[in-house]
């Protein structure tokens, strides 16, 4: 192991970095896709595409769909299927607001914050529960993932409209709007942008060190150092762009930290090892001693909680809860997936992967709205663009 | 009629990179005969009939194969042209679509139409007069996945007489089968004969051979040993030509000092999970010393796998029986409960079972293990790398680092990383199941060092393999299966191949029933 390490730098540090280009090429190929869509976007609109207001609009975007990806990555992982997702959202999104409106209204009218505290809690509780019957029939009863959770988003439907009884309830007590209306500010938005940067530098060298410590060839420092900075350089343009408008969105926080727990738990934990391995071969899982249907039900509850979180977030935004509310949401998840490289015969895919096909698609949903193209072409060209983007996945999977 | 051949090989040699598969065949089957081939796995049974139903086309062997006289020239469609030409095959594993109906199946691929649609009266009237004429008792409606293996077996007979068959292969017939269903099918090839056409019957088990067949050939590592009427042969002469080679050095020697008995098997029954009125397991004795290799010797179909799948938690549900291990009474119902009480398995398809391909050496070794490196949350990498690189360290895995994909190794290091799984949960009772199969002569050897090795430090090591030598070459004692339950435990010393396969075939039972009767 020693003797590659030195052959590489021998070879010098242009022909490694290419190396580890080529070794990640599908990651690039989808970051590549996105600098080109916002590349073509910025000229078409004259430059506002990445104005601070229209950036800062982009990501609260994404939130929701990306909320659900980020769960959805695990279902596909262990080769199961969520569509109930975008309707969960939208139920719970009611729900918070039927709680807001009718419930603690009357009951703690002069408690704005206990209220959203209690709204919050019990939108979690009920996007769990719904994942944790679904996941219950799913791993348990043995009903396909693709069956039960159409069921689902049928029977949320239905449950949608008894709630709302097909009007618009409003949900804009003070507190919960500020879940998804509000910002960080700006001090406190640098704060937290330097310490994720001084994070990205601490762990990249932790790794270094373990990674020495036991004897593996070691990557050329600088293109370590070129790497996380590269990464550190993005958030620092994007904490400055946001700031020069109002800051960083709380919603958008709210989705970094989820999707750092979400990529700690799909690497660095048992749960996640297990769900790659079931994904991998369920054969060699079960005899590996793993408790298949536990873990199934336990992703589906996943599932249903961060449904919570993207429903929350959406009756935040939007400020009532509607019978519309979360429909189409979770194609939206699974299509940011698959851009993101997640395989649909399961056992591969990365959380971070998906965040950034969410952003992909929110991406062109804004730049096309922005450039005022019609409702039609911008079905037509979302649909290039994802076939596209899988087609050259494909292809370089083959090459490689 | 005497020179009536129907079939004749001469001199069909049969290549496959670094193998040898068919050596030089050379015998004639004659017309309207029963004609069983026999010989352990591996002989080249399989091979010589692939080349028969044109899985082989002819310019992939060498020498040639006359039918009715003339070459077999099977080319680009040759599965279709064998048919075509009368030539039809019944596999050991059934090639039914469980999801449609007996009919359906047997004129699958060539519905009768009717202006461009399936003409279903007459693909059901068809289907009843084949089925009518072979005395074959089943529903031509019936949907296949609601009927018995026998009467599964019956369709693909049908399937195959329906395309017009003169020679008709049955590949290990039996192997599935209740004893009634094997009477059944005996008695339909006998109306088979009488309507004229040939079989050639494959099996491994000597009873049937004398049953049913009017000659028989031995083959033997590809090469045909013998072909002769089968009044010739006694079951000993028809044994010892089956296995008849002088064991090599093969296997590394090891001194062994077995200790106190750690794991007993007594008398365990288990049901067919898949066909609850069937016993898989039909009463299994056995027991295991620490330090000592026990092997598991038995045919085809015998239940050896099934055994361990079940003694593992995975396979069968166990009906009656105790198994005790360390000194407690176990009964796992699932991977994890056989694992935490000291058992491992090294499972029989190593691709299928034993490794997650797409994943790294590391993730493949550490993943029954991780309990071992994590609490509830955070998995020690740290420690997850050093207990992993001791193991492929100690079983000299060949691979450019851990990261390495397990799809992009050889098969002797694929079995190695399974090995090391198994090994690094620190099992009192390894269980191996074929764990050379598919390996070459260099990385065979590796693992029976290995094997030595971990039996010398206290392990009890159970083997299974489908290579007999390999059975007597490395264990201490052996336990021969039959039908689905252990006949007898030999020390190795007194374990010959001709004792081994007396047993495993069921002659002495039958012997023994026969005395009772």
């Amino acid at each position: 192991m020693d003797t590659t390490n030195q052959t590489l730098k021998k070879e010098g540090f242009l022909s490694e970095l290419y190396g580890v280009l080529r070794l990640n090429i599908q990651t690039y190929t989808i970051l590549l896709a996105l600098i080109g869509i916002w590349g073509i976007f910025f000229f078409t609109t004259g430059g506002t595409y990445l104005a601070s207001q229209n950036v800062s609009n982009l990501f609260r975007q994404m939130s929701v769909t990306a909320f659900l990806a980020a769960g959805m990555v695990l279902v596909i992982v262990i080769g199961g299927i969520d569509l109930s997702v975008g309707k969960l959202a939208g139920f719970v999104s009611v729900v918070a607001a039927y709680f807001q409106a009718h419930i603690w209204f009357e009951y703690l009218p002069d408690q704005p914050l206990l209220a959203a505290a209690l709204t919050v809690v019990v939108s979690l509780l009920v996007g769990a529960l719904f994942g944790a019957l679904q996941g219950y029939i799913i791993a348990y009863l043995r009903v396909p993932s693709f069956i039960v959770t159409l069921g689902g988003q049928w029977l949320l439907n239905g449950l949608i409209l008894l709630v709302t009884a097909g009007k618009t309830i409003p949900a804009n007590q003070p507190w919960f709007s500020d879940i998804a209306q509000g910002y960080v500010p700006a001090t406190w938005g640098w704060v937290l942008g330097l310490v994720a940067i001084a994070f990205l530098f601490w762990s990249m060298f932790n790794s270094r060190q373990s990674k020495r410590k036991h004897g593996f060839a070691l990557r050329n420092i600088y293109i370590d150092l070129l790497a996380t900075g590269f990464a550190a350089l993005i958030i620092l343009i994007y904490v400055y762009n946001v700031n020069s408008y109002k800051g960083i969105q709380n919603p958008v926080l709210l989705l970094a930290a989820t999707a750092m727990i979400m990529i700690y738990l799909a690497n660095n934990t048992r749960f996640g090892r297990y769900a790659y391995a079931i994904g991998g071969n369920r054969e060699a899982a079960r005899l590996s001693g793993i408790n298949i249907p536990w873990m199934t039900f336990s992703i589906f509850v996943l599932m249903g909680f961060l449904s919570g979180v993207g429903g929350i977030v959406l009756a935040s935004y939007v400020g009532y809860g509607t019978i519309a509310a979360g429909a189409g949401y979770e194609l939206d998840a699974i299509a940011s997936c698959i851009l993101g490289g997640t395989s649909t015969l399961g056992g591969i895919g990365t959380i971070q992967g998906a965040m950034i096909g969410a952003l992909i698609i929110a991406s062109l949903s804004t730049g096309l709205q922005m450039m005022n193209v019609a409702p039609a072409w911008q079905y037509v060209l979302k649909a290039i663009v994802l076939v596209l983007a899988v087609l050259a996945d494909v292809y370089f999977k083959k090459k490689g | 009629m005497e020179n009536d051949i129907i079939l004749e090989f001469k001199n069909v040699t049969k290549r496959f990179p670094g193998v040898v598969a068919l050596n030089d065949v050379s015998f004639k089957i004659r017309r309207g005969e029963i004609h069983g081939i026999c010989g352990e796995n591996g002989a080249g049974k399989s091979t010589l009939m692939k080349i028969l139903s044109g899985v082989y086309p002819k310019n992939t062997y060498e020498g040639s194969v006359l039918y009715n006289g003339e070459e077999l020239m099977l080319g680009e469609q040759a599965i279709q042209e064998a048919g075509s030409k009368g030539i039809a095959i019944v596999y050991q594993e059934l090639t039914l679509v469980p999801t449609m109906s007996v009919g359906e199946n047997v004129y699958l691929g060539r519905e009768p139409l009717e202006r461009g649609a399936i003409d279903w009266n007459k693909l059901y009237a068809d289907t009843r007069g084949i089925l009518e004429k072979y005395q074959l008792d089943v529903p031509p409606q019936a949907m296949v996945k609601s009927l018995g293996v026998g009467k599964m077996q019956m369709v693909e007979i049908a399937k195959a007489l329906s395309e017009d068959a003169k020679v008709l292969i049955l590949d290990e017939p039996t192997s599935a089968l209740s004893e009634a269903e094997i009477d059944k099918l005996m008695d339909i090839l006998k109306s088979l004969k009488n309507n004229g056409i040939t079989c050639i019957y494959i099996t491994h088990k000597l009873e049937e051979l004398f049953r049913i067949t009017d000659k028989i050939t031995v083959m033997r590592d590809g090469k045909e040993i013998v072909t002769k009427p089968t009044v010739e042969f006694t079951q000993e002469s028809l044994v010892s030509y089956m296995v008849g080679r002088e064991m090599k050095e093969r296997f590394p020697k090891a001194k062994r000092s077995p200790g106190e008995v750690i794991f007993k098997v007594e008398n365990l029954k288990a049901l067919d999970p898949n066909d609850a009125s069937r016993g898989i397991l039909n009463g299994v004795s056995f027991e295991v010393r620490k330090g000592e290799i026990l092997g598991i010797a038995g045919l085809m179909g015998a239940g050896r796998t099934e055994l361990v799948m079940t003694l593992f938690g995975e396979y069968a549900r166990i009906v009656d029986g105790k198994i005790t291990l360390n000194g407690k009474d176990i009964r796992p119902t699932s991977a994890r409960q056989a694992i935490n009480a000291g058992l491992s398995l090294v499972p029989e398809d190593r691709k299928g079972m034993g490794l997650i391909l797409i994943q790294s050496i590391l993730k493949n070794i550490s993943l029954p293990n991780l309990d071992q490196f994590s609490g509830f949350f955070r998995i020690d990498a740290d420690a997850e790398l050093k207990a992993s690189l001791i193991q492929s360290k100690s079983l000299t895995i060949k691979a450019p680092s851990l990261e390495s994909t397990v799809e992009t190794l050889s098969g002797g290091n694929q079995q190695k990383v399974v090995i090391s799984k198994w090994l690094l949960s620190k099992p009192s009772v390894l269980i191996m199941d074929d764990p050379t199969r598919g390996i070459d002569v260099g990385a065979k050897y590796e693992i029976y060092k290995l094997m030595n090795e971990l039996a010398e430090n206290g392990v009890a090591i159970i083997m299974i393999s489908s290579d007999l030598e390999e059975v007597l070459g490395m264990s201490d004692r052996v336990m021969v299966m039959c039908r689905g339950h252990s006949t007898e435990t030999l020390p190795v010393a007194e374990a010959t191949v001709e004792r081994v396969m007396t047993l495993a075939t069921g002659v002495s039972s039958d012997e023994k029933l026969m005395k009772a009767n």
